[in-house]
């Protein structure tokens, strides 16, 4: 063994010193002559190592001739390496966001049927005339009997955004258009406005979706802080129909709005037990009121507007203890100060402020029997402040006004929801294990959720009645889905996520097949 | 309220000069732009054009072609390899101009 150290060491210290032929000699610096040293202490080290385990010595390296020009050529070659490596390196690292995309194109089939004197709607009137007589800047619109859309075609983009900052920061973002085929106006509706905007197809311009840091400090307890437009869209369980990963903070059922805000959360597994045991702390703006208008401070309060809404929450989150793959979750939020529109260019009032409450609780697999499976019930208690919003003046008719879930919001109310589910995987490999799922909800007369960004149009999940959604989920490939589905609502009350007005009876249902693509990368 | 903004600009220009690579830049500017400089014996070089870590490879390789123990000592060749990470490529304020190409 001894001998192959030696020819090796030979070998190393020929190739710094002489050329073959001895027509040439290289003088060797003495950090060459050291750097060869280092080497040949490496080699007897590992020469030690396989001598100590019994195996054999790989055969040394034949002697090889190399002439000057050829020692030259390779040092030059060295070098490109080294400036090429630098160059990819630098362009590396200054490639600090990651993207990805996801391309959504949908078509629906919309119905609503059974309208009834109950079911009206306030629009911008078109032909307002300022000044004119008889003229109103809103109109009633009742709607009575069917309304429909038979095929309503959208597309979504969205460009996700992911950089590890540093060890204890992290970015993500997302942006996104979302429009109708052929159709690129901006809508002026007082339900498109801060809380869903990104969600509702609209015009092709780019909006902001989500732009964050999560912020995990050294400190004493495990604590993570996210400060940003959050991640506060397509909660649990949507992600069962949505087909991907668990998407947001807070449960579907009672949370799914766009908002900004911070989040405090403290992780608990090491001290309960508990699996991904976690309590958060969040404060949000559901409104803020500025001036609107062309001030020259309109960053300033608008004194004459609503007051800011602001939302603090707390949530309590774990597996659920022996069930693996699960997720229970205790949610309280309060809203204070609610608009009476949260457009604000409409000059809106506060009309009092509102308590969510929850509990969700999820299991993936259940017991490895391909199901997954979901319930959710949640409840909401108002305060109203006896202030109410009257659109007589703006549409020359006599109708109630509209206080907090009633005429005059001299009364609280208390409204309540379950939301419950299944998706099983079909284990047939031809078609990549397809998925099928079944969803429920029913909410009762005074419901309110703050879910105004949901994937639906209709705002499924804050039905005042009952709503029924069947789908299939098509895997083509790991990129790739198609859904096809069917929703039945069958309203009970009007004014679906509005907290705004008393409800009355209603026989409207809803009936909405679709069919979705989905390409994500 | 004027003594307010006398505090303020006097605080910020504390911050912002802190003694490691300001020294480092001077060193930087005046050293290595003799020869780094625009019609040159060496094309221009700053700050910018690599990130902070492969700076820090190309010195450690002993890259530079020509030996700069004449002309830097090892603290100096430490202040200059700090400036440039400080405004490499990956920094929040990548140098491109230090020396003008």
């Amino acid at each position: 063994m001894k001998k192959y150290l030696l020819t090796a060491g030979a070998l190393l210290l020929w190739s710094g010193t002489a050329l073959a032929g001895g027509a040439e000699t290289v003088t060797m610096p003495a950090e060459a002559y050291k750097a060869i040293m280092e080497k040949l202490d490496a080699l007897q080290k590992r020469v030690d190592v396989l001598e100590e385990g019994g195996k054999a010595a790989p055969a040394p390296a034949p002697a090889a001739a190399v002439s000057r020009a050829e020692y030259d050529k390779l040092s030059k070659d060295i070098g490109n390496i080294y400036d090429t490596l630098d160059e990819v390196e630098t362009k590396t690292l200054r490639d600090r966001i990651n993207w990805g995309a996801e391309l959504r194109t949908r078509v629906d089939n919309y119905k609503l049927s059974e309208l009834g004197p109950s079911d009206v709607q306030i629009k911008p009137n078109n032909a307002y005339m300022p000044g004119v007589a008889g003229s109103f800047p809103m109109e009633l619109v009742p709607m009575d009997g069917d309304d429909n859309d038979d095929n309503n075609w959208t597309n979504r983009v969205r460009l996700n955004m992911d950089a590890k900052i540093n060890d204890t920061l992290s970015f993500h973002g997302r942006m996104a258009v979302y429009k109708n085929w052929g159709d690129s106006d901006y809508t002026t509706t007082s339900l498109y406005n801060d809380l869903n905007r990104v969600h509702r197809p609209e015009a092709s311009g780019v909006k902001l979706d989500r732009a964050y840091i999560d912020w995990v400090p050294d400190f004493i307890v495990p604590v993570a802080v996210t400060v940003g437009r959050h991640p506060s869209t397509e909660g649990p369980p949507l992600e069962y129909k949505e087909n991907r990963q668990r998407q947001s903070t807070y449960p579907g059922l009672l949370f799914d709005t766009e908002n900004d805000g911070i989040v405090v959360t403290f992780g608990l597994e090491r001290y309960t037990g508990l699996k991904n045991a976690g309590w958060r702390f969040a404060y949000g703006k559901g409104y803020h009121s500025d001036s609107d208008d062309s001030s020259s401070f309109s960053f300033f309060d608008d004194e004459n507007d609503a007051s800011d809404t602001n939302m603090y929450a707390t949530f309590l989150e774990s597996e659920i203890p022996c069930l693996d793959n699960s997720l229970m979750v205790l949610s309280y939020a309060h809203m204070t100060e609610l608009p009476s529109s949260f457009l604000g260019s409409d000059s809106p009032i506060n009309v009092g402020d509102m308590d969510l409450y929850g509990i969700h609780m999820q299991a993936s697999n259940f017991l490895n029997s391909r199901f997954d499976i979901f319930a959710s019930w949640a409840a909401n208690k108002s305060d109203g402040n006896g202030k109410f919003v009257d659109f007589s003046p703006y549409v020359g008719t006599a109708i109630p006004t509209m206080g907090l879930l009633s005429t005059d919001g001299t009364e609280d109310r208390t409204g309540s929801s379950i939301f419950a589910g299944l998706r099983y995987t079909v284990p047939f490999t031809p078609l990549r294990d397809p998925k099928i799922g079944f969803e429920y909800n029913h909410g009762s007369k005074y419901w309110m959720s703050m879910t105004m960004a949901s994937t639906e149009m209709f705002n499924k999940l804050a039905t005042r009645g009952d709503a029924y959604e069947f789908y299939y989920i098509q895997p083509v490939n790991e990129n790739l889905f198609f859904r096809a589905g069917y929703t039945f609502i069958d309203y009970a009350y009007t004014g679906s996520g509005s907290h705004l007005g008393q409800p009355a009876e209603t026989d409207a249902e809803l009936d909405n097949y679709y069919l979705l693509m989905d390409v994500r990368f | 309220m004027k003594w307010r903004i006398v505090c303020c600009m006097a605080l910020a220009a504390a911050i912002w000069t802190p003694a490691a690579y300001a020294d480092g830049g001077d060193l930087f500017r005046q050293k290595c732009g003799s020869c780094h400089q625009k019609g040159g014996q060496a094309p221009p070089v700053n700050p910018a054009d690599k990130a902070a870590v492969v700076w820090e490879k190309f010195f450690d390789r002993n890259r530079h072609t020509v030996d700069l123990s004449a002309a830097l000592n090892e603290a100096e060749l430490k202040s200059v390899v700090e400036y440039l990470q400080k405004f490499a490529a990956d920094s929040d304020r990548p140098e491109t101009a230090a020396i003008p190409k």
